[in-house]
């Protein structure tokens, strides 16, 4: 089956202003717990998403039926919920789908798109490098052997070296390995039709030591074959077997030098509210009437940049808008927010191919290839070198949004957090709650890590849509704790 | 299922077709209005030890037999592992379908979009709201479940429900009010008929200008008080606190890769004291209208009710036929959900709840409060991966004084460790207060599935409670 073919025939089976998004999933997972396989899954699924616009309304049906009776009952119901809608309430704020406009540097209007395979000039820093990560890539459905990408044996080696290694070191291992294809195609009764192919990889290791003590290490990257199971699995275990008993910090604000992981977290949290248009537009963003100002320290470079070497690259958003290089917070300075077409046309702006759905979202864009550009820390050992008494933060766990105008939110710390003092890790720390304001976090940094990494949580909800964010090690004064765990 | 009993020891197959329909309105306008029709199969096995999972869109047999392989093919690939013994289970024979009075799929979209239309400009009626939202919502799920051991059953499913959400802005200060619920309202294992009994119109004044009144009322101040928690909030606590805490995958560590692993210890069943003598908590896959209502789960158990906590101490587990017998039950709970065909059963919650006690109303229970919080509609939450430490935060809360419910408070946060926080609980309301709430956004699992529960609860009270933490 051609994603592609298969957007084109739905789009033109809908009536009028109308948009078909056509997600295919081809992935496994094998997960791991206590040393041993737990569960394992193949799945092999495609949806057909019809948008309909009328008046400024959007209607949505989806099938995973490819037939034609199916993709015309679909579009009939997408019609049917527009039309409604339009003769329902006054007009609506979405100005329609039209033709899909060709990426600056792309081949042609009609195909463009990317491949994980594609070389992309663009830097890791933000809004660096060409206007557009698009490469033209129209081929056949990509195989098993030319993208690698799955094949369970492969999973099934990596299992058992996580298994060795933590044996090793006398440490049950939990985690996962996990390896996909996704196909996205968006084709447009206006003309034009778009297709993005990617390959993505995760393996996540969580050693637990007897003592009950964990320790945390994941890897994302664009194919299994890049994986590093070994070393990963030694990160984890350095953690796991971390020795002394662990301390309990009484709440209070720290210094605290965070991994890239937890760092990623919370720039992923900042993507979905201060940096979302919709909210933006609608007067209740923690950005609305702060662009230009200064809402970070003056290091803080945050970009969504689709096609930085180190990201998971795409191509097009779900409205077939071409993703571009967008600098968000620029030398500590609120920049941009992200925009789908609905929340540009309320905001009087243009999109920035960050729609998560035809139509958008009902939480609105989100910012899915984000890079913090580094400092010049050359590690987290560095960072750690003039904290006389702080916080280590390996990850963060159920981070959640307490009061989105302050970017207030509450999280805590998990499977690898340490006291660090006088300059050094010195012992383990009971888990603690972290409550303070991401941009308030942001504001605090007093230096990063050169290097960066790729971080992702690994979560597929619904339908797979691997994504990262790129971030350095963050060093950050006056961190609010607010508890510890147990 | 006479292909996979030749080659694996156990093997089942989950054929589902999925009908959801969401409608939503946002400032006037159209929010979206969205049709999903999916179907499926996912085949499972278990062969020499290790699962396998696969799942296929299509629903021919042809399909069924490429799952399967690509089922097999992925147990194999993983080293080898030694299986426990399932609980033994009667192959589950028959038909179900959950009682509506009104099929919602058959109520004309405009219908509905007139209920929105009318509930949304009932929210815009105060300045200094910013948003208004108006949802409806149903879903329709069939499935049909065959095992190698010889079961073969079919359930319909149907759920349906709505909400309005309002919020204002002035400065630098946000405020949101809910109703009935801020998490997707309130659902029902029902017809249409309990989005009409919702009567969003009719509440939407009130939900206004709450949010209206928020913006300019005290906040919380810190301290420790007495708090008096009702509807979604004290489902939500239970959810969080008590229902993941007691999820067995979890307490046997199979869940420390995402979700976490669990205060309470499998050797703890009738010793572990988690609440006090009022804190009684069912697993009930039987309450009519809860969303983990069922007639049997996703490996063909049948639905039940299971004591979870019985005067405080620990009574049972929510558990699968592999971890029931892992820890030498004599049968699963019953607590095996899939989030639709392409994810395996993971165990889940059921109806999650808490059983009355005898401490009248509200009213009664308010005013035999001196001083305290009363919080009802969530806004923030969030707990450890042991599930131990909590915070949440309310939309709103009310000041308890004299017995009597005074000004409203905004940013009402509390936070605490599950076990004090529930042997903190002195009182709980009777039966005519005891309700179900649902929750319609829980994740678990790798890959992610998203799960929908309710929580039966009346109004409880509980000491000491930290206060405006945030």
């Amino acid at each position: 089956m051609n994603p592609l073919e298969l957007a084109e025939r739905a789009a033109a089976v809908a009536r009028g202003d109308a948009l078909a998004h056509v997600s295919r999933e081809r992935s496994l997972m094998l997960r791991f717990a206590d040393g041993r396989p737990t569960q394992a899954t193949s799945v092999d699924d495609v949806f057909v998403e019809l948008a309909v616009a009328r008046d400024g309304h959007v209607g949505r049906a989806r099938t995973n039926e490819t037939g034609t009776d199916a993709l015309t009952a679909c579009a009939r119901r997408a019609e049917t919920a527009a039309d409604a809608a339009a003769a329902a309430s006054r007009r609506g704020p979405h100005p329609g789908f039209g033709a899909i406009r060709a990426a600056p540097g792309a081949g042609g209007a009609a195909h463009a798109g990317l491949a994980n395979g594609g070389q992309q000039g663009e830097g890791p820093g933000p809004a660096a490098g060409p206007a557009s990560p698009t490469v033209d890539f129209v081929g056949p459905t990509p195989t098993n052997s030319t993208l690698g990408a799955l094949d369970a044996s492969a999973g099934g080696d990596a299992l058992r070296t996580v298994f060795a290694v933590a044996q090793r070191h006398g440490l049950s291992a939990h985690g996962i390995w996990t390896s996909g294809v996704e196909e996205r195609a968006v084709a447009v009764s206006g003309g034009g039709a778009v297709l993005d192919r990617t390959t993505d990889a995760f393996l996540k290791v969580i050693l637990i030591a007897p003592s009950g003590r964990s320790g945390y290490a994941s890897q994302t990257a664009r194919s299994a074959a890049a994986l590093e199971p070994e070393r990963v699995t030694e990160r984890a275990a350095a953690k796991a077997a971390a020795a002394g008993e662990p301390v309990e910090l009484p709440p209070g604000e720290y210094t605290v030098v965070m991994e890239p992981q937890a760092v990623g977290w919370l720039v992923d949290l900042l993507g979905g509210t201060a940096l979302n248009g919709l909210a933006h537009a609608e007067g209740r963003g923690a950005l609305t009437g702060r662009l230009g100002e200064a809402v970070a320290a003056p290091s803080v470079n945050l970009a969504d940049s689709p096609g930085a070497a180190a990201t998971l690259p795409r191509a097009f958003d779900a409205e077939g808008v071409p993703k571009r290089p967008t600098a968000l917070i620029q030398d500590g300075v609120a920049r941009a927010v992200a925009h789908d077409l609905r929340s540009a046309a309320l905001a009087g702006a243009e999109s920035t191919g960050h729609a998560v759905a035809p139509g958008g979202d009902h939480w609105g864009p989100h910012p899915v290839n984000l890079v913090m550009a580094g400092g010049s820390a050359a590690d987290l050992e560095e960072l750690c070198a003039p904290v006389e008494r702080g916080v280590y933060v390996t990850r963060l766990w159920y981070a959640n949004v307490v009061r989105p105008k302050e970017t207030m939110i509450t999280a805590v710390t998990r499977d690898g957090t340490f006291l660090i003092e006088d300059g050094r890790v010195t012992r383990p720390l009971r888990d603690l709650r972290l409550t303070d304001s991401l941009l308030g976090i942001l504001s605090r940094v007093s230096q990063l890590t050169a290097g960066q990494e790729l971080t992702s949580e690994g979560e597929f909800y619904g339908r797979r849509f691997a994504y990262g964010v790129v971030s350095p090690g963050m060093r950050a004064a006056a961190v609010r704790f607010t508890g510890a765990s147990g | 299922m006479d292909a996979a009993a030749r080659r694996a020891d156990y093997a089942d197959a989950r054929l589902v077709r999925t009908r959801h329909e969401r409608l939503a309105t946002r400032n006037g306008a159209l929010d979206g209005l969205d049709s999903l029709e999916a179907e499926g199969i996912g085949v499972r096995v278990r062969a020499g030890g290790s699962w396998g999972f696969a799942a296929t869109a299509g629903t021919e047999k042809a399909d069924a037999e490429e799952a399967l392989e690509r089922a097999l093919a992925v147990a194999a690939a993983q080293p080898a592992s030694p299986g426990t013994p399932l609980c033994p289970e009667p192959p589950a024979r028959g038909e179900y379908e959950s009682p509506a009075e009104r099929d919602p799929f058959a109520v004309p979209l405009e219908d509905k979009l007139a209920v929105l239309a009318a509930a949304d400009a009932g929210l815009r009626t105060e300045p200094g709201v910013v948003l208004t939202l108006a949802r409806c919502e149903a879903l329709r799920v069939e499935k049909l479940f065959a095992s190698t051991e010889g079961a073969l059953c079919l359930q319909r499913l149907t759920e349906c429900g709505g909400g309005l959400t309002a919020v204002a802005v002035d400065g630098d200060e946000s405020q949101t009010r809910s109703y009935p619920a801020s998490h997707g309202g309130d659902v029902a294992q029902a017809g249409y008929e309990h989005f009409v009994s919702l009567d969003l119109a009719g509440q939407a004044p009130r939900v206004a200008e709450e949010a209206v009144a928020l913006l300019s009322a005290p906040p919380c101040p810190p301290g420790r008080r007495t708090l008096v928690l009702a509807g979604e909030q004290l489902g939500l606590q239970i959810h969080e606190s008590i229902g993941h805490a007691v999820e067995l995958d979890r307490v046997l560590g199979r869940e420390a890769s995402y979700a976490g692993t669990s205060f309470v210890p499998a050797g703890g069943l009738g010793s572990l004291r988690v609440g006090s003598a009022q804190v009684n908590v069912t697993a009930d896959a039987t309450n009519a209208g809860g969303l983990g209502s069922f007639r049997w789960d996703d490996e063909g158990v049948e639905g039940r009710a299971v004591p979870i906590l019985r005067s405080g101490v620990l009574a049972g587990f929510l558990s699968s036929r592999e971890t029931a017998a892992e820890i030498g039950l004599e049968r699963s709970g019953g607590c095996m959900r899939a989030d639709g065909f392409a994810r395996q059963p993971i165990v889940r919650m059921t109806n999650v709840n808490l059983d009355p006690g005898d401490a009248g109303t509200l009213e009664d229970l308010i005013a035999a409060t001196d001083d305290g919080l009363l919080i009802e509609t969530n806004r923030s939450w969030s707990i450890d991966d042991r599930r131990l430490n909590f915070q949440f935060e309310g939309e709103a809360a009310w000041e308890i004084s004299g017995g009597e419910r005074g000004r409203m408070l905004r940013n009402p946060s509390y936070a605490g460790m599950t076990p004090e926080f529930w042997a903190s609980c002195d009182a709980v309301c009777s039966p005519s207060e005891w309700r179900l709430v649902s929750l319609l956004d829980c994740g678990k699992g790798e890959p992610g599935q998203v799960m929908r529960v309710s929580h039966g609860c009346a109004p409880a009270r509980f000491r000491d409670v930290e206060v405006g933490v945030v």
